[in-house]
């Protein structure tokens, strides 16, 4: 019974029908666009307010699934016999002499030299190709969502971060069988110029890092928001996001990057903890635009604890809650992503097998079988498109003239 | 110069259409005719303003709506006059295929004067198979619309639009139109999500545009199913292509429009 209903060609359209309504409106639904806002209570109470990881959306997909199964299972045996010259019922039948018939058929593409003739009988097989990676690309959506594991992390210019120490990551999200841990990679931004000029396109970040695998080998690349790149399986890509970071020399621990965050177009700030634990803020004000291609031009940093305020300049010892520290730069910082991705590649499948099913599609496929028996010779054709036009196509052709 | 030529176009596509309509109405081969050449000639400048745009802009026609609308109707024109040349039959769709054109032309003029350079996303092979299949989806559509409307015409009117095939005729090019369009929105939804992978690390997600394209790819998909499984054609099948029509023109202009999404660029213009 199930079965049944799986395979009816009216679940399948019910279940498409019912996916392609549920994907219109989730496209319209303003929480959905950019900039859109939140989603209103009713929407959260009824799981929608992330429309397509929704249980209704899951769900839809799941139904498509079972139904495009149900239908392509058996099918494969049946495309066989056609191709073998076993013709359904409703193959037309077209009656004469067979020299007269065999060259009408060679005129309309049909090839072959025996009983059976085959106009692009590859494309027979159409559907089937389309169904099969429609399950592919499904599969394929799963597993990759089951899988996957990405984050974001910000590096300032000079920086080396290993991925898997606490707070390294920023926002990472991963599949129910993604990978516990952010990947055992050190990344270095070398250079990073959030204005580069590239021929063609219009100003845009590139960042030069270098990778530290764990093995010790190093990977350098050049990394523009055009293209990952891919260290044993890990794809770094490079964010939209910049900004300045003070870089300071704590006495007994090193460098340390603040990353600011831009308060308007000419200041930037960040509050942090001071050695003892006090809220401190770091605030730059600049000549110019935080972005301007030219520069920021003259830059001032300011130390602020409470009503206090500080004036730093480069080099010069201050205070830093007990320790001294100093400022040693004013660089940039970039936003960075990884994602390792282990579904991908059923997906690429996926996307092959529909695209090849489809464009088989185009072609006018079809069979001809020419029987004689008592005197008399039929061919019977089964086309998947296009019956009637044959069938008049051959009266015509049988009362021409000559 | 590129203004010249670009006007050299619409001019010609005007002529064909004023020539096309007044051939039907008055059952004129030879104004058909004379419409389909005027038409295609204007091929010629409508290459000449395009790539003299390609050289100054330094990218491809699309990015800004005069850019992706001009790329789009010299497709559509351009493909007409292969099909003219494989197939005697589909000649006097010339009538049908020049408004069009010049319609497009007119939607487009509004930001011929708008420059735009493309941010370094736009550095992709992907992106010309995503935009590439995405014009020819337009063209295929549009074709299946055109052989759906005049079936639809010839029906009700039997002794009409002689010029062109007969309504079973009309029914199949639609059909055949249609699936060559169902395959070029597929790859172009594919180019598309292989082309955010390899710049963002994500390869779909669920932008209007997306979404909408693959709405209207599975809204393909259920017309065709009506068609191969329930032998669905003729008047029914001619006002399913008509909605898919529909589909494809919400998918390619009417959402970058109207909803904010990170494909507003190639139709940004007043």
């Amino acid at each position: 019974m199930i079965w049944r209903l799986l395979r009816s060609a009216a679940f399948a359209r019910a279940i498409l029908i019912y996916l392609a309504l549920f994907g219109g409106a989730g496209a319209w639904a303003p929480w959905t666009q950019a900039e859109g806002g939140p989603a209103p209570a009713w929407a959260s109470t009824l799981w929608l307010d992330h429309p397509f990881s929704s249980p209704w959306f899951l769900a839809g997909v799941a139904a498509l699934f079972a139904s495009t199964f149900a239908c392509t299972w058996g099918r494969r045996a049946r495309i066989a016999g056609l191709r073998r010259g076993v013709l359904p019922p409703g193959a037309v039948t077209l009656a004469g002499d067979e020299g007269p018939l065999r060259r009408f058929l060679a005129a309309q593409g049909f090839r072959g030299d025996g009983a059976v003739l085959h106009r692009f009988g590859t494309a027979l097989w159409a559907g089937w190709v389309l169904h099969v990676g429609l399950l592919v690309l499904i599969a394929g959506v799963f597993a990759q969502q089951a899988l996957y594991d990405q984050g974001t992390f910000i590096l300032t210019e000079g920086e080396l971060k290993q991925l898997a120490q606490p707070d390294a990551i920023l926002m990472r999200e991963r599949g129910r069988l993604g990978p516990v841990d952010p990947p055992d990679l050190a990344v270095a931004l070398e250079a990073f110029d959030p204005t580069r000029k590239q021929p063609g396109y219009a100003p845009d970040r590139l960042s030069e890092l270098r990778v530290f695998k764990a093995d010790g080998a190093v990977v350098a690349d050049t990394l523009d928001r055009a293209h990952g790149i891919e260290v044993d399986g890990v794809e770094i890509y490079q964010g939209i996001r910049s900004g300045l970071s003070v870089v300071l020399d704590v006495r007994g621990m090193g460098p340390r990057a603040v990353v600011l965050q831009e308060r308007h177009h000419r200041e930037a700030a960040a509050e942090v903890l001071d050695l003892r634990g006090r809220p401190v803020r770091f605030v730059v004000t600049t000549e110019r635009d935080l972005h301007d291609v030219s520069g920021t031009g003259r830059t001032l940093i300011r130390l602020e604890h409470g009503s206090q305020e500080l004036l730093l300049s480069p080099e010069a010892p201050f205070d830093f809650g007990g320790t001294q520290a100093k400022v040693t730069g004013l660089r940039r910082w970039g936003s960075f992503s990884y994602a390792r991705s282990p579904g991908m590649p059923a997906v690429h499948l996926g996307f092959v097998l529909i695209l090849a099913g489809c464009a088989l599609l185009v072609l006018p496929a079809g069979v001809a079988v020419i029987e004689s028996a008592g005197g008399r010779t039929e061919a019977r054709v089964q086309l998947q498109r296009g019956r009637d036009l044959l069938e008049a196509d051959w009266q015509a052709s049988t009362t021409e003239p000559g | 110069m590129q203004s010249t030529l670009f006007w050299a176009a619409v001019t010609a596509y005007a002529v064909a259409t004023a020539l096309g309509i007044a051939g039907f109405a008055f059952s004129r081969e030879r104004w058909l005719a004379a419409g389909r050449w005027v038409g295609l000639g204007g091929l010629l400048p409508h290459a000449g303003a395009i790539a003299l745009r390609w050289v100054e802009v330094g990218h491809g026609p699309y990015n800004t709506r005069y850019e992706v609308l001009s790329a789009q109707a010299f497709l559509l024109v351009a493909a007409f006059g292969v099909i003219a040349l494989v197939s005697r039959h589909l000649r006097s769709l010339g009538a049908f295929v020049m408004p069009m054109a010049f319609l497009l032309m007119g939607f487009g003029v509004a930001t011929f004067d708008t420059r735009r350079e493309v941010p370094i996303i736009f550095k992709s092979w992907w992106l010309i198979l995503h935009i590439g299949f995405a014009k020819l989806f337009g063209v295929t559509v549009a074709l299946a619309a055109i052989c759906a409307g005049a079936y639809l015409w010839k029906r009700r009117r039997p002794g009409s639009l002689q010029r062109l095939p007969d309504p079973p005729r009309l029914d199949l090019y639609a059909h055949q139109f249609l699936l060559s369009a169902f395959l070029f929105l597929g790859v172009m939804v594919a180019a598309g999500a292989l082309w955010a992978n390899q710049s963002w690390g994500r390869y779909w997600g669920w932008d209007p545009i997306e979404t909408t394209s693959l709405v209207t790819w599975i809204a393909f998909g259920v017309i065709l199913h009506f068609r191969v499984l329930h032998r669905w054609e003729g008047a029914r099948m001619a006002w399913l292509t008509l909605l898919a029509f529909a589909f494809a023109l919400v998918t390619l202009y009417v959402v970058a429009v109207m909803v904010p999404t990170i494909h507003n660029s190639y139709m940004v213009g007043p």
